[in-house]
């Protein structure tokens, strides 16, 4: 075991002694602790922002004076999703989906503004956060320290040396892997922190290992295959050569081709697309708006029976505020449908570009740690549909306000007749029908289950990578 | 020099590592433009179909319309921006803007940020187009094949001979690196040459192109060139090129982006729509004189026919549709203005980093870049101003409605 430490220690030696190498570590190093810094508090100002917008749209829905119910429908709402604590860490698809959607009467909006519509445009991968430095340049690091870890030892011809003394290629192999496994602890630091102060800030202690056992997991992987190349392969050129080689594949090449690939395996219409089809359906069912529309007929002979009159005038209710109800529930079932469709068909593509996860361990841990931090489009998704809720629930409890409040002779007359106006003004107390509306992370549970699928991969990547390593130090002659 | 370029050539035939490097970026070349052609085929399918439909409803929403008000409350119309004969080769900011919307008469400010965008993975990750292919990977894929020019003779133990036979060291090392970086070039972009001919692609487009791709990779031979004149282990000349590349392709770029939106700040999209809503709800409790001044200082012309006496009337409902999109112009402008001069601050800085010139420049040729993002936005505010023209004359003279000038309504034409 002393052997082995030995071994380890001697390479930590070498390390520090180049001068290449201890630059390329720096340099590394302060880009991540840079980059978690910035993130972090960049974070924590928009979640406090988004968090001060959303009380702030609900103070002035409450404010607003008295006035007729379905003008409140029109008045609309908003709704914001705060980034959860952990993506300070790794802020995921929050920067193209934009984070606040306005609510109204009749219509689902998307989100708007999102940062990457406005960002300055520099190219490929021109925005860094720590998750991306941990998939992308740490790996990177690795291999720049770790390609010659065996060969070193072969060219110099110690090999022989030390197997002459009866060390064996495994525990040589260990040695070596103990020395870049004390690397990677190192590394390890940041993200431990970020994980720590995510905690501090109300995230769950489950999740926050999680993410840290992923990247951990993901950079041990990478150790693994950097040391089974320098077992193997012969020439440190070759070795470097090689290892890029993987890097560009794993890093660069499989996730850009994983989403040309879902994208053209499945065709998740757009919007506009779905709302086209939509529209067709929807002039079936008639226009809110307008209560004398041949598709209210059956609506208006069941209310008509259910209150024993004969006209809609005689009702002790107002019938336009049922026929908007009744319209609005119609609408919402239906842009459901397709909305719910819509989402469906994105979730099977960001499913099939997970699958490649496979191919390149930087795909898994990507989806792991979007996943465990809720900033995945599941996460999206859910704002999306919580946020249509809540678009329904004050939509149609303005509605109820609107059939039972106001007389149906006033609303009929509002346009033309002045004081019927002012009669169908309500009291603005009327507007505390609106929920409130907190978006906060899925449970700590929920992310762990969507993240198992793809830490298993990881966990496949290593073992497999662990296999051919541990054969290969067994093999090893001069 | 053809002698010393046909032997090289041989030599090449023989390197198995260099063949297989050249054949990497031959076929990754021809997956990124099938994928890029299959992609706006797709797109202008999908317009095409919109295109259909749109004026399906519209028919269908203006069949049971009986005054202008109602005509131009229930008619959609379709705005796009249809891909270039080039976006196959970089679809740029087409994954993260919106490129089709649907406007009609009301405030044009509560429609236009609609983002009717692909799936977010797609805008995170990026796509495989050639301009990345280009941009990113080509240099790395130049880096491996010249680094090891030198130090592989070194190690061979051929170097001495070499100089010394072939009398100058420029005359062997310059046509062996020149083969390696014109066979690259070339193998890159036979497969662009080819699908732009099949898309029909101009030709001085094309010569752009190309002359960007070559005179990148120009840059990075020659970044290549003088490392590796440092008398060093070929192991330690790849670290310092990768970290070059790193530095050149990640670094920068990413440091620059960071720099330049401190800068150049964005107005608070959130505060523009509120206020924009704000100011057309608070219309309908203000006396509508007061609308109705702040519209005519925008349109006199209709100073005489601006009596509003009913408590609804459709041209005071569009009179204070406008006013809430005047009333957030300013925030507005300054947001374009934003986008643009951060726009304009990365084509500065992308003079520092060779792969964000190359993406940019891709970008440009192909409409896809944020400029043309923004001149699209722009065409549906014309377009929108456009329907206004249409339709005020109608609303304010109170001309009688007439179904057939209802053709009249003006389509949304793409600037392209």
């Amino acid at each position: 075991m002393n052997k082995i430490f030995r071994i380890a220690k001697e390479e930590w030696r070498l390390w520090l002694r180049s001068k290449v190498i201890v630059l390329a570590t720096l340099i590394v190093a302060v880009l991540l602790t840079t980059t978690s810094v910035l993130t972090v508090n960049r974070v924590a100002s928009e979640q406090s922002q988004r968090l001060a917008q959303q009380v702030a749209a609900e103070e002035t829905f409450f404010a607003q004076p008295d006035r007729h119910p379905h003008r409140m429908v029109h008045y609309g709402h908003y709704a914001f999703r705060p980034p959860p604590p952990l993506a300070a860490f790794e802020p995921g698809v929050d920067a193209v989906t934009g984070q606040s959607i306005f609510l109204e009467g009749h219509r689902q909006n998307t989100a708007m503004f999102a940062d990457t519509k406005a960002a300055a445009d520099l190219g490929g991968f021109a925005s860094l956060t720590p998750a991306s430095l941990y998939q992308l340049l740490l790996p990177l690091l690795l291999i720049v320290l770790g390609h010659a870890l065996l060969l070193r030892e072969r060219e110099s011809g110690t090999l022989a040396v030390m197997l002459a003394q009866g060390q064996s290629g495994l525990s040589l192999a260990t040695g070596k892997a103990i020395a870049l496994l004390a690397v990677i602890a190192i590394f390890m630091l940041p993200l431990i922190v970020v994980a720590i102060h995510s905690v501090l800030r109300g995230e769950n202690a489950l999740t926050a290992a999680g993410l840290v056992g992923s990247y951990f997991v993901y950079l041990c992987l990478w150790g693994t295959i950097v040391l089974a190349a320098s077992i193997i392969l012969k020439q440190r050129a070759v070795s470097l050569g090689a290892l890029i080689f993987i890097w560009l594949f794993a890093a660069l090449i499989v996730p850009r081709l994983a989403i040309n690939a879902s994208s053209a395996a499945i065709d998740a219409p757009g919007k506009i697309e779905s709302d086209l089809v939509m529209l067709a359906e929807q002039r079936k069912l008639g226009d809110g708006h307008n209560a004398a529309d041949p598709a209210f007929q059956q609506l208006q002979k069941e209310v008509l029976e259910q209150y024993d009159v004969e006209k809609i005038e005689d009702l002790p209710i107002n019938w336009r505020g049922v026929v908007a109800s009744f319209s609005e529930s119609e609408l919402t079932d239906l842009l459901n449908i397709y909305a719910e469709n819509r989402m469906e068909q994105e979730a099977s593509q960001s499913h099939l570009f997970n699958l490649f996860g496979l191919a390149s361990p930087a795909i898994a841990v990507g989806s792991a740690s979007r996943s465990l931090a809720g900033t995945d489009l599941a996460t999206h998704h859910r704002f999306l549909r919580e946020s249509e809720a809540l678009r329904f629930d004050f939509v149609q409890s303005l509605n109820e306000v609107h059939a039972n409040e106001l007389s149906y002779a006033d609303d009929m007359n509002r346009s033309s007749d002045p004081e019927a106006e002012r009669r169908t003004r309500v009291n603005s107390a009327a507007w505390r029908v609106l929920d409130e509306f907190r978006f906060v992370p899925d449970s700590a549970s929920d992310r762990m289950n969507r993240a198992a699928f793809p830490f298993a991969m990881l966990i496949l990547w290593l073992v497999l990578a662990g296999a051919a390593t541990f054969l290969a130090a067994r093999r090893v002659r001069v | 020099m053809v002698s010393d370029l046909l032997r090289e050539i041989r030599f090449l035939a023989k390197d198995r590592g260099a063949l297989f490097w050249l054949a990497l970026a031959f076929v990754l070349s021809i997956i990124a433009v099938t994928f890029g052609v299959t992609e706006v085929r797709d797109q202008q399918r999908t317009i095409a179909e919109l295109i259909e439909e749109d004026t399906a409803d519209r028919a269908n929403a203006l069949k049971g319309q009986e005054d202008w008000g109602g005509a131009a409350y229930y008619a959609f119309h379709l705005a796009y921006a249809p891909p270039s004969e080039f976006a196959f080769a970089a679809l740029g900011q087409r994954d993260s803007s919106p490129w089709k919307h649907r406007v009609r008469m009301l405030a044009l400010e509560g429609q236009i940020h609609q983002a009717d965008t692909k799936n977010a993975d797609f805008g995170l990750v990026g796509r495989f187009d050639f301009a990345f292919l280009a941009a990113s990977v080509a240099p790395l894929l130049l880096i491996l094949l010249l680094y090891d020019l030198r130090a592989a003779e070194r190690t061979a133990r051929r170097h001495d001979l070499l100089v010394a036979t072939a009398g100058s060291s420029r005359k062997l090392w310059l046509p062996r690196a020149l083969v390696r970086v014109l066979a690259l070039s070339l193998l890159l972009l036979i497969p662009l040459w080819a699908a732009s001919s099949l898309v029909g692609t101009s030709g001085s487009v094309i010569i752009q192109a190309s002359f960007v791709l070559v005179g990148a990779l120009g840059i990075w031979w020659l970044i290549v060139e003088l490392i590796s004149r440092i008398d060093a282990s070929s192991s330690v000349l790849l670290t310092a090129l990768i970290g070059l590349w790193l530095a050149l392709a990640i670094i920068v770029p990413a440091l620059a982006k960071v720099a330049i939106e401190t800068r150049q700040p964005l107005p608070n999209g959130g505060e523009m729509l509120l206020l924009q809503r704000e100011t057309v709800n608070d219309a309908w409790d203000l006396p509508k004189e007061m609308t109705m001044a702040a519209f005519l200082e925008e349109h006199p012309e209709w100073r005489d026919h601006a009596a509003i006496e009913q408590p609804f009337e459709w041209k005071w409902y569009y009179a204070f549709q406008q006013v809430g999109d005047l009333r957030v112009k300013p925030l507005v402008d300054q947001y374009r203005a934003a986008r643009l001069a951060r726009d304009h601050e990365a084509g500065m800085i992308a003079f520092l980093s060779p792969t964000s010139f190359v993406e940019r420049s891709f970008e440009k040729l192909a409409g896809t870049d944020a400029a043309s993002m923004i001149a699209y936005e722009d065409s549906v505010r014309d377009f929108h101003a456009q329907l206004r023209a249409f339709h005020y004359p109608m609303l304010f003279r109170e001309e009688p409605f007439d179904r057939n000038l209802l053709e009249d309504i003006p389509g949304f034409v793409p600037s392209r």
